[in-house]
């Protein structure tokens, strides 16, 4: 085994699915996520040797996918701003009833549209502890910050798509509309 | 939610955690107390438990994705593509300077004396064409260790793949391939090696062709020297370690005159074609046509590789005394 190319199939077998879906998630539907994860996967395979053989891969290739998207959405943000793009409205947790038609009228399609509008560090937050189980302390060094500030991401996340779902009937104990 | 009474307020983190299961069995007791007394909290809570039956739903992997799949198949492919691109280095300080080892997945492609500097910069890999670079891992350590016992005289053969393709030339591939069969204690001459590759005549394009030799020691190009018997280079100016290499493999030398050179009077001989080995004043050699001949410094070294003693001038009953 040369550079642990067979192993390195292995790591793609195991993780490629996942790591795509964390980043669609991640950058949202108008972003390129197959691009991000070949680059993840490609960083990965030129960093793979060095990696000690105790890592945990998975959470390494979270943290190399986390600092792609990290890097899509500033540029992004950036993009924006040069073409005058309406930036913090788009920004809320709640959705007009005409969006809400064109998702799916299940709380789980629900859910995956208010997620697309939750600021960028708690719509992470939220994708890699509820949709990939990461621990709180993985996604606080993906993030940047500690494992508290990455719990209260998650829980902000998820007060916000709480409060976005009001209203639908789509949780138990509220008035339908 | 700032309208809430101040207890709601201060147990909203717990009620969350228990909503979605992470919290610890004393908060979800004070939160179960809570919500029995507490109405607003208590739909609260129902509403984070069934978010989080939504969220398993959005956790389920949806059956075989077609997107998905593809999306792999094209990431092979890249993989693919850089795999066969891309060479793993490390650097090593050593006593000859700073070594750089590079290998693909073919094998050990580039073993280089920085000269210029630390660092990659410092190495043909940084202006090598079509090449991806990366930092190394242990594996090249091992190799490492292997030149290094080369070095101290502690180990004879560097069973290493090899990977030639940073050879300029299918020209200068031939010349390294025929390099590599010289064995271990023996020399040639360049013009000897331009008879081997079947190009008499292009000694000095030989010459050129070691000078670039990307994989010295593992390739020999130590073992090939000037029909003089005058080492004549080495890794640019790196006499001294040429004639350091060849008193390793028991090659006797000289540093009189013009400069370091073999002691060819204190050499067995092998001529072209043979199995037998000589003395150098064998009556046998002086019956055949003049041509570039193989020199061993030993005995050993000669019969390692098969060959046995002339029955003319019987090395083997007088052997060259130094």
């Amino acid at each position: 085994m040369v550079m642990g190319e067979e192993a390195f199939s292995a790591v793609v077998s195991a993780h490629h699915d996942e790591i795509f879906r964390y980043l669609r998630r991640a950058i949202g539907p108008a972003g390129d996520a197959e691009d991000l994860s070949q680059e993840t996967f490609l960083r990965a395979y030129r960093a793979y040797a060095t990696l000690p053989k105790d890592a945990n891969v998975r959470a390494w290739l979270f943290s190399i996918a986390t600092n792609l998207a990290k890097n899509y959405f500033r540029a992004e943000t950036r993009r924006r701003r040069a073409y005058g793009e309406v930036q913090g409205g788009a920004r809320s947790a709640a959705i007009t009833t005409q969006e809400a038609e064109l998702l799916s009228r299940e709380a789980g399609g629900l859910v995956e549209g208010i997620v697309q509008r939750l600021p960028f560090k708690q719509r992470l937050a939220f994708t890699q502890r509820k949709i990939h189980g990461l621990d709180y302390g993985v996604i606080g060094k993906n993030l940047g910050c500690s494992a508290e500030s990455a719990r209260a991401h998650v829980f902000q996340a998820l007060r916000k798509i709480r409060q976005g779902l009001d209203g639908y009937g789509l949780l138990p104990g509220e008035p339908a509309q | 939610m700032s309208n809430k009474p101040a207890v709601c307020v201060r147990i909203a983190d717990d009620l969350l955690a228990t909503g979605i299961g992470e919290a610890s069995p004393s908060a979800a007791e004070r939160v179960g107390r809570h919500v029995a007394m507490c109405g607003s909290c208590r739909r609260e809570l129902e509403g984070y438990r069934a978010l989080e039956g939504a969220v398993t739903t959005m956790r389920a992997v949806s059956p075989p994705n077609e997107q998905e799949a593809q999306a792999r198949q094209r990431l092979e492919t890249r993989l693919t593509d850089l795999r066969q691109r891309l060479l793993a280095y490390r650097i090593f300080p050593s006593p000859l300077g700073h070594i750089l080892i590079a290998r693909s997945e073919l094998g050990i492609s580039l073993v280089e004396y920085l000269d210029r500097g630390t660092s990659l910069k410092a190495s043909r890999l940084a202006s090598e064409p079509g090449v991806e670079t990366a930092e190394g891992g242990p594996d090249l350590e091992a190799t490492y260790r292997d030149l290094m016992e080369y070095l101290n005289g502690r180990r004879q053969r560097l069973d290493w793949p090899l990977d030639l393709r940073l050879a300029r030339s299918d020209f200068q591939r031939s010349v390294l391939q025929a390099t590599v069969a010289i064995p271990y204690g023996a020399v040639v001459s360049y013009v000897g090696l331009a008879h081997d590759i079947g190009k008499a005549t292009a000694t000095r394009a030989v010459a050129q062709a070691l000078r670039w030799n990307p994989l010295p020691i593992a390739i020999p190009c130590h073992r090939v020297i000037g029909a003089s018997g005058a080492l004549t280079g080495y890794a640019g100016s790196k006499l001294g370690l040429k004639q350091r290499l060849l008193t390793i493999e028991g090659v006797p030398t000289t540093k009189e005159g013009d400069g370091p050179a073999i002691r060819a009077q204190a050499m067995y001989v092998l001529y072209p074609g043979d199995r037998e080995y000589c003395i150098p004043t064998c009556p046998s050699l002086d019956t055949r046509t003049p041509a570039p001949v193989t020199r061993f410094g030993s005995r050993r070294h000669a019969e390692a590789v098969g060959l046995a003693p002339c029955t003319t001038c019987r090395p083997d009953l007088h052997p060259i005394s130094r």
